[in-house]
């Protein structure tokens, strides 16, 4: 355990790059927005919500996409085990998501009480109000941070092991499978029964409990397939 | 002295390739290990195995006692620094520093910072921007300072100048007396480490060819030159791996047990002799058929008459 924590600090010795780069472009899209709702003055009743937020998960996807690339082979090369450096990526984005989601989920408050930063945007809320308990609404922020982390990890771990052909075939199997789950769904005239019981999921378990169901199982079959790469 | 590592019977097979080919030997303690060998001999994939980088097909190995997959206890002991090691490309030569000092158990950080000024890193330098004889650099000054009690270097010096090298192998040596470690050179430049190293490993198509003391060797392969008939004459106490004939003298390689009265022999049969270089030895055994055909260990003078 005292080797994974090393590997959590070893991400943050260039912690300028780490942290500056989700935070600044978010920042900048936050701007932006921030600028064109002025420019706009759109009428007080009018509401609509940027999508702006996405921009820090998308960075997330691709520095965890990093860690496998870039950082794998680094620790490796230090004298890292497979394990530890799993472990404490789990530590670091765990660490993250709980901290970014804290401060996006202040800042979705904030939002809130001064009416959309002035101009009635909204940049952090959701437009729909999936959930009211606060707890869950910072899961919300946070849980989709494991989840985009997880899905970057384990597309680069089939990468890492199986390179480009893996890639390939994983896609051709997501593809041919999805696929085949669509025309098996439009055959049988299940689609009215499939939007039932996502209409008939309660808020939380579509925003926190299924991401939180997803990542369990991603972490777990990454673990398993991080104990066989090389670097 | 006991040994740090032992290697068994080991193979490693890629897709049609044999990469190492029941490779068996030990390392002892606080020795400096020439590994030696063509390129694609299989030196890297050696150390990748050893340091559980990659994964043996079949065979044993055991690194401090135990097998290193895994395993923090002897992972934490050992340095790897090879020559195609990356790094995440946002960090600054500092960083990376940093990052070996986290790391590292025994990590000397003031050891670490003066490499750095005796290598003139620039420490503010983002590592993609860094030329291949500083990235090279960088990874000494971790392999030095990490003070590890097994320390690999796999062809540390590419791309570094004959005044770097140089330095490098002053520091390598003034360090390791200091502070005693068991350490395993891979390199091409056999001539420039030939005084620092004390034990040889020759690795040729995934074998191994040679597993001896480096003073033990000097003696063992000699060149002689002068007339043909004597060359015959002397060759017969050993094993021939190369000759250059020019109208009647020969020059020839001969590996064998030579002791001071094959020197006498040779005077007597005037005949020039001389102990060849390392890096002769080397390029002698790998390119010679005789060379596989003598094997590794000091039997070959036992069964120079068969091979002849």
């Amino acid at each position: 355990m005292n080797r994974a924590l090393t590997v959590a600090r070893l991400q943050f010795v260039g912690w300028r790059s780490v942290v500056g780069w989700p935070w600044g472009i978010l920042a900048l899209s936050f701007s932006i927005n921030l600028a064109l709702f002025s420019a706009m003055n759109e009428a007080d009743d009018f509401e609509p919500t940027t999508g702006g937020l996405m921009s820090i998960y998308v960075v997330m996807i691709v520095a965890s996409i990093n860690a496998i690339t870039q950082e794998f082979p680094f620790a490796l090369g230090l004298g890292v085990s497979r394990r530890s450096f799993y472990l404490g990526n789990v530590l670091h984005f765990a660490g993250q998501a709980v901290s970014y989601g804290a401060v996006l989920y202040l800042l979705a408050v904030i939002e809130e009480a001064t009416d959309g930063w002035g101009v009635n945007m909204r940049f952090f809320g959701v437009p729909f109000p999936l959930v009211d308990h606060p707890v869950l609404r910072f899961l919300g922020f946070a849980i989709p941070f494991l989840l985009l982390g997880f899905i970057g990890i384990a597309i680069a771990l089939v990468f890492k092991r199986w390179g480009v052909n893996g890639l390939l075939m994983l896609s051709t199997v997501a593809l041919a499978g999805i696929g085949g789950l669509v025309v098996l769904a439009t055959w049988q005239g299940w689609w009215s029964a499939i939007g039932g019981w996502f209409a008939d999921q309660p808020g939380w378990a579509l925003l926190v409990g299924w991401p939180a169901l997803l990542t369990l199982v991603l972490a777990g079959l990454s673990y398993l397939t991080i104990r066989r790469a090389t670097p | 002295m006991s040994a740090v590592v032992t290697v068994r019977d080991l193979t490693k097979r890629y897709r049609g390739v044999t990469a190492l080919d029941g490779v068996s030997f030990s390392l002892a303690e606080h020795r400096i290990h020439g590994l030696l060998g063509r390129n694609g001999a299989g030196k890297t994939t050696l150390m990748q195995i050893l340091t559980a980088q990659n994964f043996a097909t079949s065979g044993e190995i055991s690194v401090f006692g135990q097998h290193p997959y895994e395993n923090e206890q002897v992972l934490s002991r050992i340095s790897f620094i090879k020559e195609s090691q990356t790094y995440p490309s946002h960090l600054r030569v500092t960083h990376v520093l940093r990052a070996a000092r986290l790391v590292y158990p025994g990590w000397d950080e003031e050891f670490a910072q003066r490499l750095a000024d005796v290598f003139q890193l620039p420490r503010g330098r983002n590592v993609r921007k860094l030329s291949r004889g500083m990235l090279s650099a960088l990874g000494i000054v971790v392999g030095l300072a990490s003070r590890a009690p097994l320390t690999f270097f796999d062809e540390p010096y590419l791309g570094l100048d004959a005044v770097s090298r140089q330095l490098f192998y002053d520091h390598l040596l003034a360090d390791y007396t200091e502070h005693p470690r068991t350490i395993v050179l891979s390199t091409h430049l056999i001539d420039e480490v030939s005084d620092l190293i004390e034990h040889v490993l020759l690795i040729d198509q995934g074998r191994l060819l040679l597993d001896v003391e480096a003073e033990a060797l000097r003696g063992q392969v000699v060149t002689v030159s002068g007339p043909v008939a004597a060359v015959d004459e002397f060759s017969r106490t050993g094993t021939e791996l190369h000759r250059a004939s020019l109208g009647g003298t020969a020059r020839a390689t001969v590996r064998g047990d030579f002791g001071p009265a094959a020197y006498d022999r040779a005077r007597s049969l005037g005949l020039g002799l001389e102990a060849s270089s390392l890096q002769d030895i080397v390029v002698r055994l790998t390119t010679s058929n005789n060379g596989h055909a003598a094997g590794a260990g000091s039997a070959a003078a036992a069964d120079k008459e068969a091979v002849r």
